[in-house]
Order: C-alpha cells, then structure tokens, then sequence
C-alpha cells in the first residue's frame, strides 16, 4: 500500500507544515491539546457551526491530504477512532440527565456517533462510495489500514482516504485520569488522514505490512517483528528508525525493550508519544512522521533522514493491543 | 414581556443554541430564517421547536403551522404572545 499524501493535526505544529516542522519536546503539563489551524478556508462556515473539534481535525486533514494528492473523488473514506465524538456525546448525554430525558435536541446526537468524521468528509466531497469507521481501542488506525491493504488489492486502480482521529475533553480526561492512564505520560489528541493506492507512482512512503497482536508474551513480539521484516526479505539490521510507543510509564517496557533489542541497535528510536501524547490511534500520528522523514525531514535524535530507507512503528497499548507496521521508502 | 424585548432573546438564544458565526444584533427580525436567510435546515427546525417549549413553554402541536411560525424570528415572537396569552 502506497501513500502519496499525508496531514496530521496534533499537540505538534505539523498542519500544513511537513517541510517547516520541528518535533519540540512538548510542557503542556500531562494534557496536550491540538495545535489547530484557522478552518475557515478549509470548511463552509454553515458547516463548521456544527463540528465538534474532532470533526473539524478530521476533515481538515482529510481534505488537506485529497488536495496534496489532487484527488476530488476518493474510492472508499476508512477511519478509525476509539474514543469518538466524545464532545458531542457529552453534551447529549448531559442533557438527557437536565432534561429528565425529554426536549432533546437532534444536532448533538446526529454529531455523536463514531462514524460521524468519515460520515462528514463523505457529505462534503458527496462521495458515495464505500465508507467504513473502525472501533478497535489502540489497533483502531490499524484496523483500518487493513481494511485500505484488502480494498486496494481487490481493486488496485482506487485511490482511498484512511485517517484516524481522537479527541480529549474535560470529561473524558478527567475520567481517563481517574483510571491512571495519564499518570506518567501526556494525554494527547490528534488526527490523521492519508491517501493510499496500490501503485508506487508519485508515493511518499509505502506501509509495507502491519501486525496486530493481542495480550502477546515477549516472545511472540519478538517474532512477530522478525516475521514481518522476513516477510519482505529484511533482517534487523535493515532498519534505520524506530518509531516507539515508549512512554515514562513502566508497565510496557518489557514489551519495547524486546523490540528496541531486537531492531533497535542500529536504527535511531523516536519516542513520538513525546511528541503527540498519549491516545488510542497515535500510531496515525507516527505514520504521519514516518511519511515525512521519508520525505528528508530529520526528526529529533536522528543525524540525518536521507540514509532512512525502513522504519518500523511499534506501539503496546496498556489495555493489550500490540501494532507493529513496516514503513519503506520510495 | 414586550415583542422588542422578545425578539431580541430570540435572537441571542438562537445564535447560541445553533452556534452560528453571526452577531445576534446583525440579524433582521423579518430575515427569513430558512434558505435565503440565515440558511436554517431541518435539524435547525428541529432545535427551534426544542427552544420554544424549553425556553417559553410554547409547543408547536400542528407541524403544518411550522413554516408560518418559523418564517422570521418576528413571527416566531408573535406566535409565543399569542400562545401566551392564551396560557393567561
């Protein structure tokens, strides 16, 4: 699966700015907001009234990626996310509680639902085409990155937009925070989209294989890395960057220090948590870095991006779910 | 209350519960709200109604009296003081 454009929206300034970015360690305290665009040249003002944030970083950065690839008609939309339109599910359900389940109004119910980014970006190009939203907690992106292989291979002349996209708001952080989840790492929030198709004409980047694992033992990390780069005829060695998952928090270092081992003793290691805190389809994120460095953009802890010719994402989420993707240059 | 002083909670209601990119003071109160006015649809119909019985105690029981009533915010007014007095 080739990429030939991709646009992120996160904690980092990377919107529309993969040639001026700079990855800055962020002191957002340990929850990281959005650095967002202005939407106005990007979405119809009778529209965006009623976008939630993650509505409008979805189809900022959907659109932004069909207008770099010149596409106007995607084949099929794929999006993952985890947690949803959780701003627009709270104020649904706060009104169901105020008004004793009674006067409820429609347009923040229509604007709950977990399809309603991919459902918005298809309204907007009028796009009737396949369109599928996975929710599959941290291999969500994942998910559907696999479905954009399969399509694309069933039908290798389409174009399709895949992103991912999760936001944080009061509520959901304070409870995520209740729960522990951000005790030693940022929460963070972000969007993602990319166009994929099954030539390698005009791409970026090629996503050349995903595992997904999940409640695995070291050990079946350890060759799930090892099958995948055999896969397509790689060894360790072959990999000049790691994108890990690694946060401050312990609890899954056994799990990276497997894969830092394993493929890490040659390849520079981004942390990119570090950069986009920490939320259920960060690896969106990360696939946007490695998008760019292939690209020559020298990320922080690298001498130098040109020599990257393989990357390798890895993320253990603490609920179990395990990703590894191969990433190659084109 | 006075129809004045109505239709100027109206207006700052209105902007509120449909979150549009308008001062409350720039809207006309004969502005048509739909199409070539302030470009309501009808899902915005749908928050009008909530509005007016959550707000005013109004309820619209003949939906056929929905294009009338929500023609303008003037003649959203109208049909609460008249409403109302008959309530009274």
């Amino acid at each position: 699966m080739f990429i030939t454009a991709a646009s992120a929206i996160s904690p980092q300034k990377s919107f529309r700015n993969a040639d001026g970015f700079t990855a800055v360690p962020l002191t957002g305290g340990n929850r990281l907001l959005c650095s967002e665009p202005d939407y106005s040249s990007l979405i119809e003002p009778k529209l965006i009234r009623r976008m939630s944030r993650i509505i409008r970083m979805g189809v900022a950065t959907a659109i932004d990626a069909l207008q770099q690839a010149g596409v106007t008609d995607p084949s099929a939309i794929i999006t993952g996310t985890a947690y949803g339109c959780l701003e627009d599910t709270g104020i649904f359900l706060k009104r169901m509680v105020e008004n004793k389940e009674e006067m409820l109004t429609p347009t923040a119910f229509i604007q709950s639902t977990h399809n309603t980014v991919g459902a918005q970006i298809a309204l907007m190009l009028k796009c009737n085409s396949y369109n599928n939203t996975y929710v599959h907690r941290a291999l969500s992106f994942e998910t559907a990155l696999l479905d954009t292989m399969m399509l694309l291979k069933e039908n290798g002349t389409s174009q399709v937009l895949v992103g991912a996209a999760d936001e944080l708001t009061d509520q959901s952080f304070i409870i995520l925070e209740r729960f522990g989840l951000f005790r030693k790492q940022p929460a963070g929030e972000g969007a993602a989209f990319f166009v994929a198709k099954a030539s390698p004409d005009a791409a970026i980047a090629e996503v050349k294989g995903i595992r997904t694992l999940i409640n695995p033992g070291t050990q079946q990390v350890e060759d799930a890395v090892k099958t995948l780069l055999q896969t397509h005829g790689l060894g360790a060695d072959d990999v000049q960057l790691l994108l890990s998952g690694r946060t401050a928090d312990t609890a899954m270092d056994q799990y990276y220090n497997v894969v830092e081992q394993t493929i890490g003793n040659e390849a520079a290691v981004i942390q990119f948590k570090a950069l986009c805190g920490e939320y259920p389809t960060s690896t969106s994120f990360a696939l946007w870095l490695a998008c760019i460095t292939m690209q020559g953009k020298t990320m922080p802890g690298m001498t130098d991006a040109s020599h990257v010719r393989y990357a390798v994402i890895y993320n253990a989420d603490k609920s179990g779910y395990h990703s590894i993707m191969l990433i190659s240059k084109c | 209350m006075s129809r004045e002083q109505l239709i100027e909670d109206l207006k700052r209601q209105i902007v509120a519960q449909l979150n549009l990119q308008v001062q409350p003071e720039s809207i006309n109160a004969d502005e048509p709200l739909f199409n070539e006015g302030l470009g309501l649809d009808s899902i915005d119909a749908l928050e009008l109604i909530v509005l007016m019985q959550q707000n005013y105690k109004i309820r619209l029981v003949n939906a056929e009296d929905g294009p009338k009533v929500f023609q303008s915010i003037g003649t959203m007014a109208d049909f609460i003081l008249e409403n109302q007095a008959e309530q009274n």
